[in-house]
């Protein structure tokens, strides 16, 4: 259960982890385009591309230089130096720029401002062209990076990252303990329903409308599980009801046969006729008796009464008690294993079981068969296998062994594998020469 | 035999056919004196008025029910009882003799049957009952009081396991009898692991009992299950 609940949790960590470093890139990409001035690189008016210009349509002439086709926006300005150190062309020139600059001027002004204009330096054959834009219009950063900056650059990325995810996913987890708890509580809620437990969460937090359902999912289990044992109760009780009703009619009928049976009075053919009767009443009381057997068995799986019981003087008991009452067209060979095995469960339900199928041998072979019982413990099952050397059974019966088996092999194969399975026990049933029935259950 | 026939029969059962029916049957058998109630109160004024020599319960009835009949009839008398319920519950049957009912008859029921039980319920009551004093075989008489066997003249002495053992075999002749009824018989509650000593036990008895002991024609060996005693002149 938990496991689930960890895998839930984890997964949906490692996903937010994941979204939340998606975040990060796409932001760093965002912030990278945000801070990127695109106001001075603006091609028709960046100050190198007006510099380009005025280097192609500057021309000299007799009495100096031209600038032809071309004009410098009017807030910019524009000087040609020589390699003296002097103007020799000069355009929009403020007045307090100096017309003679020293080699320190040059380095300082190709690094930093001229009188505190900016300025944009490109070297010609000619001297050096030098574009002035207004002051304040840009501020200038020197930046220095080393190679090994640029060469780890790729490695450092991918460390940070990493160190995101981890951090992400370490945030998740934090915040996520809480709906991790909730997922709990729910998860385990759900799984106390399957196993039919009573279920009432609190209805608060995100999962509320969960709770709720859950809650709601319960109390209906409950009402239905409580309507259903009511109707088994009811089933049992009618069963119980209506055979008790039927006793006393049928102690009516099954006496008056007796008395026709054995009366003088009667031809030889009524007084038959009076048996048949007789014997049919002895069979529906049987019939009664099985039925409220197998109706407080179905609805009720565990025996009342439990003891523990040896299961191999019960085979011997029951094994005489039917060797007593039969003829000699059948022999039963018996086979103890295990003469220690000891079960818990109803002795009189284990021997009607037993009974149940070893009768079941000899009223379906009326000619007579060999019926071979073993017993032995393995895996601390005991297991009775029941034999014989018949017509086996119905490839029918073979087939819906787990229904409840009416018609040709009556109650007793059913209601034996209801009382098998009221001791935690499984039932086999196969053909092989005959009938084979296995027993298996769970030794103490 | 005769004495038993004569002694007073109360049924009490609300079912007027089973009443009559129940009576004409015991009429049949022989008794005569025998007499219905239809109500717990009816059962109660007529045992007051006569003694009853044995009582036939319903358990149902209209105005209480068999066992509390039952205790208010204790009160006047000691007569047995047998009750008739068409309650088949295993727990109405233990209810029915931890107040000390003698019988317990779940209808619906062969009146032939009832009646077996009625004479026996009576003879165990009201009579000496003739016990079995021993028997023959072959040309050995087993006596059971001096716990020997006799053989022309000569009395082999058995020990006391031999005697309950060979009395239990033959109590149950011609039928398998378990190991474990033997060895409980013999040994009690406790018997378990007496299966051994329980072989010995029939070999000497074998060798007291069987002409040829070795090919034993009377205890004869059930393999995996027990011993039958054999009477071969029934």
């Amino acid at each position: 259960m938990n496991k689930t609940t960890i895998k839930i949790f984890l997964s949906f960590s490692f996903v937010s982890a994941i979204i939340a470093t998606m975040l990060l890139v796409m932001n760093a990409l965002g912030i990278g385009i945000l801070i990127t001035d695109t106001g001075i690189i603006t091609p028709k008016h960046s100050p190198t591309s007006v510099l380009e210009d005025i280097s192609l349509n500057l021309e000299k002439t007799d009495t100096g230089y031209t600038l032809a086709n071309t004009n410098i926006p009017s807030e910019y300005w524009c000087i040609l130096l020589n390699d003296d150190g002097n103007i020799v062309w000069s355009q929009n020139k403020p007045d307090d720029i100096p017309t003679h600059y020293s080699i320190r001027d040059i380095a300082k002004l190709t690094h930093w401002f001229l009188c505190d204009y900016p300025v944009f330096v490109r070297t010609e054959n000619c001297g050096l062209l030098i574009l002035g834009i207004p002051k304040n219009a840009v501020g200038k950063y020197e930046l220095i990076y080393s190679m090994k900056w640029f060469d780890t650059l790729p490695e450092r990325i991918v460390i940070i990252l990493l160190i995101n995810l981890v951090i992400a996913l370490l945030l998740s987890l934090i915040f996520g303990r809480k709906l991790y708890g909730n997922l709990k509580t729910v998860t385990s809620a759900i799984n106390d329903l399957r196993s039919e437990k009573t279920v009432n969460l609190p209805e608060k937090g995100i999962f509320r409308d969960v709770r709720r359902n859950i809650n709601e999912t319960s109390k209906s289990m409950l009402r239905k599980n409580a309507i259903l044992s009511e109707r088994d109760k009811a089933r049992i009780n009618w069963i119980a009801g209506i055979s008790h009703d039927i006793r006393t009619p049928l102690a009516i009928i099954m006496g008056n046969a007796e008395e026709l049976e054995n009366s003088p009075e009667l031809t030889e053919n009524s007084r038959k006729k009076a048996t048949a009767a007789k014997k049919q009443s002895i069979k529906i009381k049987k019939l009664i008796e099985d039925l409220n057997l197998i109706s407080s068995l179905e609805y009720d799986m565990q025996p009342s009464k439990k003891h523990q019981i040896s299961v191999c003087p019960l085979i011997r008991e029951i094994v005489c008690d039917i060797y007593n009452n039969i003829g000699d067209k059948y022999s039963i060979d018996v086979e103890l294993g295990a003469e220690n095995a000891i079960v818990l469960g109803d002795e009189n339900l284990l021997g009607r079981a037993f009974f149940n199928i070893i009768n079941n041998s000899i009223v379906h072979n009326k000619d007579g068969c060999a019926i071979s019982i073993s017993e032995y413990v393995k895996d601390k099952n005991v297991f009775i296998e029941i034999k014989d050397d018949g017509s086996g059974f119905d490839n029918a019966v073979i087939q819906n062994s787990d229904e409840i088996l009416h018609g040709q092999h009556g109650l007793g194969l059913s209601m034996t594998r209801k009382i098998v399975k009221a001791h935690g026990g499984t039932l086999k049933i196969q053909n092989n020469n005959g009938c084979v029935v296995t027993i298996k259950i769970p030794t103490e | 035999m005769k004495e038993i026939l004569n002694k007073k029969i109360l049924v009490v059962d609300d079912e007027p056919e089973l009443l009559q029916m129940v009576q004409n049957a015991l009429f049949d058998a022989g008794f005569w004196n025998v007499h219905t109630a239809a109500t717990c109160a009816q059962a109660v004024s007529f045992a007051k008025s006569q003694p009853v020599a044995l009582f036939l319960l319903d358990v149902n009835l209209p105005d209480g029910n068999g066992f509390m009949l039952y205790k208010t009839l204790r009160e006047s008398s000691n007569a047995p009882v047998i009750f008739l319920t068409a309650r088949g519950e295993a727990d109405d049957k233990v209810r029915g003799f931890d107040l000390g009912a003698d019988d317990y008859i779940v209808k619906p029921f062969l009146l032939s049957e009832l009646i077996l039980r009625v004479k026996a319920l009576l003879r165990r009551t009201y009579t000496i009952v003739h016990k079995e004093t021993g028997f023959y075989v072959d040309d050995k008489y087993i006596d059971f009081e001096k716990a020997a066997v006799i053989h022309n003249e000569k009395e082999i002495p058995l020990t006391p396991k031999e005697f309950i053992i060979i009395k239990k075999l033959w109590e149950n002749k011609n039928k398998i009898v378990t190991n474990d009824a033997l060895c409980l018989t013999a040994w009690g509650e406790d018997y378990y692991g007496h299966e051994n000593t329980l072989m010995v036990h029939i070999r000497r008895l074998r060798e007291k009992i069987e002409k040829s002991p070795s090919a034993p024609r009377h205890i004869v060996t059930v393999k995996g299950l027990g011993y039958k005693w054999v009477s071969e002149n029934e």
